[in-house]
Order: structure tokens, then sequence, then C-alpha cells
């Protein structure tokens, strides 16, 4: 190389260095060839990109192809071209007058560090976008799944409320129902066909009022706080309820009916009164339904700070292989005895579950069944309201006590007044919560008895207004809604005693005598 | 006589099957892994022509870009076809593919082009609309291909040699 062609300004010596160390790494072939393409002439390591030299042709063509297309009057480069051996080159085109040079330069080297380089960036974003789009994928079926769920939950919500709104329904008008049965049992001059038809009626009225109390429980099991009421229990006095509601559907059927109650501790039991009643009427009613001869002995134990309770029947029985579906919601075995929504026993488990207590049943097909309850008494966990103002010994009514009645219903007020009245009490009757508020604070009664649902303002309104101004009085809340929270919701707004409907005349009676008492 | 050999570049993204488009038109091989390509290959092949003709077509396979740089430009000259190749289950090789017939337009401007979009056996991971395609087919020929199992990859590459006889 003389120093005339000298491209870069380095010394002879420089440039030829770098040329050889290039020309190493370069590995260069070159081929001429004329101006049809013909191959003339050849230089450098033939075997290196593959080209089969025995058949020029074909390699001639090959390189040719190359440059298809393009005006071959100036130098061309392509770089990195992949030749038939899968090497990479860099391919440079010289024109000269003869006709053309093709020059390969090695790439491989150059070729296999871009490759991993590109290769590792081109997957990166290949994985990258295949998880965002499984991550999307995710996304949407997480809120395909939510708002499924939220649709399932409204309609469970839709479900409660509607079942709710029937039971609150029923209680109204079967309120009314049990009022006038009692006055009309009261008759003393009752034909033996009248009294067969008013227990017809009390016995359909019962069992009526249990199942709308089933489908209340059950359409609040999702909703209901699991949060006990422990009150006081007089265990006498629900021995005589439960007595009234079901000795005479016993008797109609030619059955013993009897309640046993032995009282071992001396302190009256703390419990979950609205549960405990639930889980005997459950249970009685089913004995005394299933029952065809012999009868239904139930046992009240309160004993070592447990009540222990057995309802024993001479029934139809429950085989074996059917012990724990009686227990399940709406069950076939439940349907196929002929019961009425196979509520009865799957409530009784639960109430019982939530009570902390224990639920046993023995049976026999063909001889009978034994349910076997223990609950133990309840820590005092609620203040009562009107726990100091137990009065045991119903007293004589000494002077007319007032009663003033707020409710908006005219069958509900009336029924209401001539059981009061019949009770002794000189009755007012206003049917809102503002002319409550006005007329007890006008003329204090001695008991206000306040319906909760109420037109306009609630009765726990008119109830917290009158706390707030002062009023002492004592205030029995009506309800129609037999849960904790109404219960607290109205003894928190200054309310004595809180109870609900249908009306137990008993207890209103002897609501009425505390309340008195208190007063 | 056989009409003179037309060279034509495959150009699209990366990943989106322009080897192996290839692969499958020449050799009619498939592989399933992914072996990026740098620079560029040349292969060639005849197809048959509508008319009864051979037509040697001269395939370059180009390593995929988004956009075209001077290299891209260098390997595209003296082309007279585009085979266009977008990813079905990637909408933006769609873009992309379009970006790239405008960039080439300048080097190009009576190039015949025909998009491709590829993997059509992995429609049901399909990202780009049908609508989308009716849409395109007002512009540019457009076929469904997959290189895997073969659909449409012999038409495809015989609607642009028929294309350049025109
Ligand atoms: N399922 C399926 N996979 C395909 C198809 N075509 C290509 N692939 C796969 O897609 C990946 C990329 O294919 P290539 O042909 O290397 O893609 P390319 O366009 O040449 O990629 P670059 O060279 O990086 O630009 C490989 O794993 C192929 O196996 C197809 O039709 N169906
Ligand atoms: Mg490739």
């Amino acid at each position: 190389m003389s120093s005339e062609l000298s491209i870069s300004g380095f010394s002879a010596d420089v440039e030829s260095h770098i040329a050889r160390f290039l020309f190493e790494r370069a590995q260069p072939l070159l081929l001429e060839f004329d101006k049809s393409w013909q191959l003339v002439n050849l230089q450098g390591d033939t075997a290196r990109f593959g080209f089969d030299l025995d058949d020029a042709r074909t390699a001639a063509g090959q390189l040719q192809d190359l440059f298809l297309g393009m005006p071959l009057d100036e130098t061309i480069d392509l770089p990195f071209v992949q030749m038939p051996n899968g090497r990479s080159a860099h391919v440079h085109l010289l024109v000269i007058d003869r006709g053309y040079q093709v020059l390969l330069l090695d790439a491989q080297g150059e070729h296999d560090r871009q490759q991993s380089q590109q290769q590792s960036g081109n997957e990166a974003v290949l994985i990258g976008h295949q998880k965002t789009k499984a991550i999307n994928q995710l996304r949407q079926i997480r809120s395909e799944l939510e708002s499924q769920r939220a649709r399932l939950q409204e309609a469970n919500a839709l479900k409660n409320a509607l079942i709710a709104t029937l039971s609150h329904d029923f209680r109204t008008p079967l309120t009314s129902i049990f009022g006038y049965l009692h006055l009309l049992e009261e008759e003393p001059d009752n034909s033996a066909g009248t009294r067969h038809a008013l227990r017809a009626l009390r016995r359909n009225s019962n069992y009526l009022f249990t199942l709308a109390e089933n489908l209340l429980e059950y359409a609040r099991a999702d909703t209901r706080s699991s949060l006990l009421a422990p009150v006081r229990l007089d265990l006498s006095a629900l021995v005589a309820d439960l007595l009234g509601l079901f000795k005479p559907m016993a008797a109609e059927k030619a059955l013993t009916f009897s309640i046993a109650l032995d009282k071992a501790d001396s302190e009256e039991p703390l419990l979950d009164e609205l549960r405990l009643r639930q889980v005997l009427v459950n249970l009685i009613s089913n004995a005394v339904r299933y029952t065809q001869k012999g009868g239904v002995g139930v046992q009240l134990l309160w004993k070592d700070g447990a009540l222990k309770i057995e309802v024993r029947d001479t029934g139809i029985g429950i085989a074996e292989e059917f012990r724990e579906k009686v227990f399940i919601a709406f069950n076939r075995v439940g349907q196929a005895a002929g019961s009425g929504a196979g509520l009865g026993l799957s409530i009784v488990k639960r109430l019982v579950r939530q009570m902390h207590g224990t639920l046993e049943l023995h049976s026999k097909v063909g001889e009978g069944s034994c349910f076997r309850i223990v609950l133990p008494g309840l820590a005092k966990l609620v203040p009562e309201a009107d726990a100091d103002a137990v009065e045991a010994a119903p007293s004589r009514i000494e002077r007319m006590h007032t009663v003033l009645i707020v409710d908006d219903g005219p069958d509900i007020t009336h029924l209401l007044e001539v059981l009061l009245s019949g009770m002794g009490y000189r009755v007012r009757i206003v049917g809102d919560a503002t002319s409550a508020v006005e007329s007890a604070l006008a003329d204090p009664p001695d008991v206000l008895l306040v319906d909760v649902e109420l037109p306009g303002l609630s009765g726990n309104t008119a109830v917290f207004r009158l706390r707030a101004k002062g009023y002492r009085g004592h205030i029995v809340t009506l309800s129609a809604t037999p849960t904790e929270e109404a219960r607290k919701v109205a003894l928190n707004a200054g309310a004595n005693q809180y109870i609900t409907k249908p009306i137990d005349i008993e207890q209103l009676a002897r609501t009425m005598q505390r309340a008195v008492a208190s007063s | 006589m056989t009409p003179q050999a037309r060279k034509i570049c495959m150009l699209g993204d990366f990943g989106v099957g322009k080897t192996s488009l290839v692969a499958r038109f020449v050799r009619n091989t498939f592989s399933d892994a992914y072996l990026t390509t740098v620079g560029v290959k040349v292969d060639s092949k005849e197809v048959a022509l509508a008319n009864g003709q051979a037509q040697k077509l001269v395939v370059w396979d180009i390593a995929g870009r988004s956009a075209l740089d001077a290299l891209n430009m260098s390997y595209l000259r003296g082309a007279s076809g585009l085979l266009l190749v977008a990813d079905g289950t990637r909408e933006s090789t769609l873009r992309t593919a379009i970006d790239l017939l405008m960039q080439s337009r300048s080097l190009l401007p009576d190039a015949q082009a025909v998009l491709l979009v590829n993997k059509l056996d992995l429609v049901e991971r399909w990202e780009v609309a049908p609508s989308t395609l009716v849409e395109l087919r007002h512009t540019l020929p457009v076929l469904e291909t997959s290189a895997r199992a073969g659909d449409g990859v012999e038409q495809a590459f015989a609607e642009l040699a028929g294309r350049l006889q025109a």
C-alpha cells in the first residue's frame, strides 16, 4: 500500500497495522464478476460463507439477487446479510470498469452480540404484553365476578327485605286476631260449638304466627347480629304462656300435654328470651303436629347455671338417615312429613348455636322423638332498663291508672282500648308522634304505650323527644320487629320496656303491672 | 419465457412471524422457537401466476422494527413489493405495519403492498377486530395467515406476485 492512498492521516505504519488487524477480523472474500455476472476472479477463504464454487453459476446468482432492482452504478453496502451457510456478512458491491466486485466481510461476531441483545429486548416486550393481557383478563374476570356478586347481594337483600315486610305484615293482623280471640274466649256463655270454633281459630293463628316468625328469623340469618340479648327470665311465666298456646291444640287431638318446671337454682336465669321462646315454640309445635296418639311432655330444668330443656313426644319419629337432614332448611324430609315451610328445626339449631347451647336428638321410628337442649345461662351483657322494676306479685290496682296509647291502626288501638279498659286503666289515644309528645307533656299518663311504626316520625322519635324534654314517666314501646337491634334502639331512645306484636295478652298485663308499679 | 425476478421485502414489527412466513413459504417448515433476525436473510422461490407463468420472488426477510431507519432503508432499495406483516394477537403491530408502509413510500412510491395479519391459529386471542380489517381492505389487500398451520401463506405470496405483473 502506498502513502498517496492514505485515508486516515495516520502514518503508513499505523495504517498498515490497522489494515492487517481488520483484515484478519473480516476474513474478506472478494468475488469479481464481469458485466454479465460471470465469475472471473476470486480471492480469499472460499469455504467461509458456504458458496459452492464448483457451481459458480448458482453462487453468482445468489449474490446477484442481493442487488436485484438496484441501480448498479455506484457502491452498495448491505450490512448483516445471512449467507448460504448461515453466517452473517457485510456485503459491499464495488463497481469497476470490467464489471463488479463483491466484497464479503465476516460479521458473525457482531451479529451474535447484536442478536442476543435484540432477543432479550424483544422477549421482554412480548412477555410484558402477555402479562398485561393476563392481568387485564383477570381484572375483567374479577370485575365480572364482583358485579355478579353485587347483583346476588342485591337480590338477596331484596329477598330478605321482602320476607321481612311479609312477616311484619303478618304480625299486625295477627295481633288483632289474638286480641279479639282472647276477648271471645273470655265470654262466659259460649256454646260448645263456639268454643270448638275458637280453638280451631287459635290453633291456626298460632300456626300462622310460628310460620311468620320462622320466615323472619330465616331472612334475618345473614343480617342479624349474633349478639345475644340476655334478660332475667321469669320461667313460670314462660311456662304459663306455652301452656296457653299449646294445651288447647293438644287437647283437640286428645294428646296429653305437660310442662314440668324445676328451678333448682334460686336465681332467675339470664337468657335471651326471644330466642328461647322461638326454640320452644318450634319444638313443641312440631311435636304436637307430628303426634297422633299419646302425648307431648316438656321438661325445663334450671340448674347449675344452665337451662336443660327436653321435649319428648310419642309421634312418628325420625329415621336414623334423616337425623342430620331435618336440621337443614327446606329439606325434603321435613316437607314429606307434611310440615309448613320446613324451617322450624333449622332455626332451632341455629338459635341454640347462637346461645352457645347444645342440641341432641334421640328418636325411634314409630315410637317418638326426644330433643334435648342445654343452654348455659348468659352473663349480663346489657343493662336491663326494667330489671329493677320487676314486680312479681300482681297487685291490685288501687286507683285508675292512665295509659296513653300512641298507634295509628284503628284495629289495634281499639283492641288495646278494650283490653286495657278491661284491666281497669283509663285509656287515651293519639295517632302520631307529635301529638304523643304534646299530649304526654300536657297531661303525663302513668304509662305511655307507643307503637314504633307510626306515620311520619317514628315512635322512637317521640320517646326520644319526650326524654329530651325531661319526661320521666314509664314508657313501653310496642313494635312488630322482634330483633335485638330494634329493642336496643327503642331502649336507647328512652323506653323502659320493649314488647313485640302480636300482643300477648298475659305479657301485656304483666308489662302494665310492672309499669304502674315503677311509676 | 420466465418473467424477470422481483424483489419483495417482509416488513413488520419484531416477532410478528416474518421469518416464519418465509420459512413456511420457501421450505414449508415452522418452528415454535423465536430467534430474532439481525440484518437480513434473502431467499428466493418461484410462484405460479394466474396466467400460468412462473414468477421468481427474491424475498428479503428483514429484522423487525417499529420504524424504518437508514439501515432498513438500504435493504428496501430495489424492492417491487412489500409484504407487511402484523400479529393478530398484538393490535399495536398492525399500527406498526401501516406506519412502516407510509414510511417506505418515500423510497418506494410504486411498490405493491399486501398486508398479512399472521397467527390466525391463535384467533381466539386476537386483539385485532374484524371490523378493523374490513376498513383496511378499502386501502390495500389484507390476508389472514398462519405460518404455523400454513393457512393463507401461499396465497399471500401469490397475491403479491400477481400484483407485481400489473
Ligand atoms: N402460533 C403461531 N406462532 C407463530 C406464527 N408465526 C410465527 N409464530 C411464532 O412467533 C414467534 C416469532 O416468529 P418469527 O417468525 O421469528 O418473527 P419475526 O417477525 O421474524 O421476528 P423478528 O425477526 O424479531 O422481527 C416465533 O416463536 C414463532 O414460532 C403463527 O402463524 N402462529
Ligand atoms: Mg425474523
